[in-house]
């Protein structure tokens, strides 16, 4: 991470270039929060079919291809004054502001991706002008090119399994040795002795289950690692942001060949089926624009 | 349970607005991850610095801070949330104290249970009189 922050920092350093104003939009000269600025959304080949009519981040203005290199950028007008680097800083903490600008941008690229192969740029990725979107697909061009190249005919897909942590602990008790030992000494201990005794059994057995979780979670993983053409383990989800139910034990990303999908559904319910034991649920969320596998550009290193 | 009473998430493309949350939605954790933590990374013209964005929530902060985390893959994922907790602003140090409250006794337990356990409760320098006493 502190290395990809390095590469955004400098890789942002050297393009402090003063980009000329665009004729279609030319910008205020009365202060830097005036005017707009275009928010880049993803990257395609400029001979694949590109959604129309699409409001994107900046509402309205909707987003309109820029070509250049043999590919487009799909871009949005959005306003200065919320999105230069300033307000951009303060917008980006205010969770509702956050939630409606990534989930605008998410929908641009899902109608893209319907349609065609995409790179997704990471949000917040903005230009000056069109020129200035112009120069970066040349300077790309190559980067880019690759990363279509290896996506064409992927998608990715998220997997996440779900545990329920009462039925974790049930098969962690069902496997304990000490339990079925110190069960019955249970009965013979004073109160004192007694508790201290569940108490260590508990602890163990969290233990235990916590160790069956991890366990269940890697093969999970492996297998549908094994079966993909690439995959990525992201941490667990925050609950609260996440809204999930028992104990999340993989939280994955796979891309898979477009016309694979059944047999991952497959797959993924005879996995369920193999743990059914543990209460586990294995959520399915796709296709995404797939943002967990482009090739990074060598000199940002993703 | 078939897959056809699954929920598949989100099958759906081209919703337009931007309503609150409805159910059917993708959860927002699911695209803030990879908008804010993923795509291709081409510098643009303005800024920013989105891994130094100081979140208000603590739910983002972890969010963010965790990447680190995913390289442990398979170990102690199932914890991040009790120990993110712990650290946001808005949960607060009264949970943070419980915690730490909630760890020293489970470790004063322990020693109490190593001496009960091996039938040594007597003379022995305890942990419990040396941090009492003097």
């Amino acid at each position: 991470m502190a290395l990809l922050r390095d590469a955004l920092v400098s890789a942002a350093a050297a393009e402090r270039g003063r980009p000329e104003p665009i004729p279609t939009q030319p910008r205020s000269s009365a202060g830097a929060e005036q005017g707009e600025l275009l928010w880049a959304y993803c990257v395609l080949r400029a001979s694949d079919r590109q959604p129309h009519g699409v409001a994107g981040v900046g509402g309205a203005g909707g987003v309109e291809p820029v070509q250049a290199a043999g590919l487009v950028a799909l871009v949005g007008r959005v306003p200065r004054a919320e999105f230069g680097a300033e307000s951009l800083q303060r917008n980006l903490n205010d969770l509702g502001w956050l939630e409606r600008v990534a989930r605008a941008h998410e929908a641009v690229l899902e109608q893209a991706l319907a349609m065609s192969t995409i790179v997704p740029m990471r949000m917040c990725t903005l230009y000056e002008n069109a020129d200035s979107v112009r120069r970066m697909l040349e300077r790309e061009q190559e980067a880019l090119t690759r990363a279509l190249e290896t996506l064409d005919g992927r998608r990715e897909w998220g997997v996440k399994m779900l545990a329920d942590p009462a039925r974790l602990m049930e098969s962690a008790r069902r496997k304990s040795a000490d339990a079925s030992a110190l069960e019955p000494e249970l009965e013979t201990r004073g109160e004192g002795g007694a508790y201290l005794l569940r108490r260590r059994l508990e602890r163990e057995l969290r233990e235990l289950a916590d160790s069956l979780a991890a366990e269940v979670a890697a093969q999970v993983h492996a297998r549908l690692q094994d079966w993909a053409i690439d995959a990525v383990t992201r941490p667990a989800q925050n609950r609260e942001l996440s809204g999930h139910e028992g104990e999340m034990l993989l939280n994955g990303a796979y891309l898979v060949d477009a016309d694979r999908i059944d047999e991952l559904r497959r797959l993924i319910g005879d996995l369920e089926v193999q743990h059914r034991e543990l209460g586990v649920r294995i959520e399915l969320t796709g296709p995404w624009p797939p943002y967990n596998f482009v090739p990074g550009p060598a000199a940002t290193g993703v | 349970m078939s897959l056809e009473e699954r929920n598949l998430p989100t099958q759906s493309y081209g919703y337009g607005g931007l309503p609150g949350r409805p159910q059917s939605q993708e959860s927002l954790a699911d695209i803030l991850e990879r908008v804010l933590d993923k795509g291709i990374v081409i510098a643009g013209d303005i800024q920013i610095n989105l891994l130094d964005i100081e979140l208000l929530t603590i739910k983002l902060r972890l969010l963010i801070a965790s990447v680190d985390r995913a390289k442990e893959m398979g170990i102690n994922w199932w914890e991040s949330d009790a120990s993110l907790q712990s650290l946001g602003p808005d949960t607060g140090d009264h949970q943070g104290e419980l915690q730490q409250e909630n760890r020293e006794l489970r470790e004063r337990l322990e020693r109490i249970e190593r001496q009960l356990a091996s039938g040594n409760d007597s003379a022995k320098q305890s942990d419990a009189s040396r941090s009492s006493g003097d």
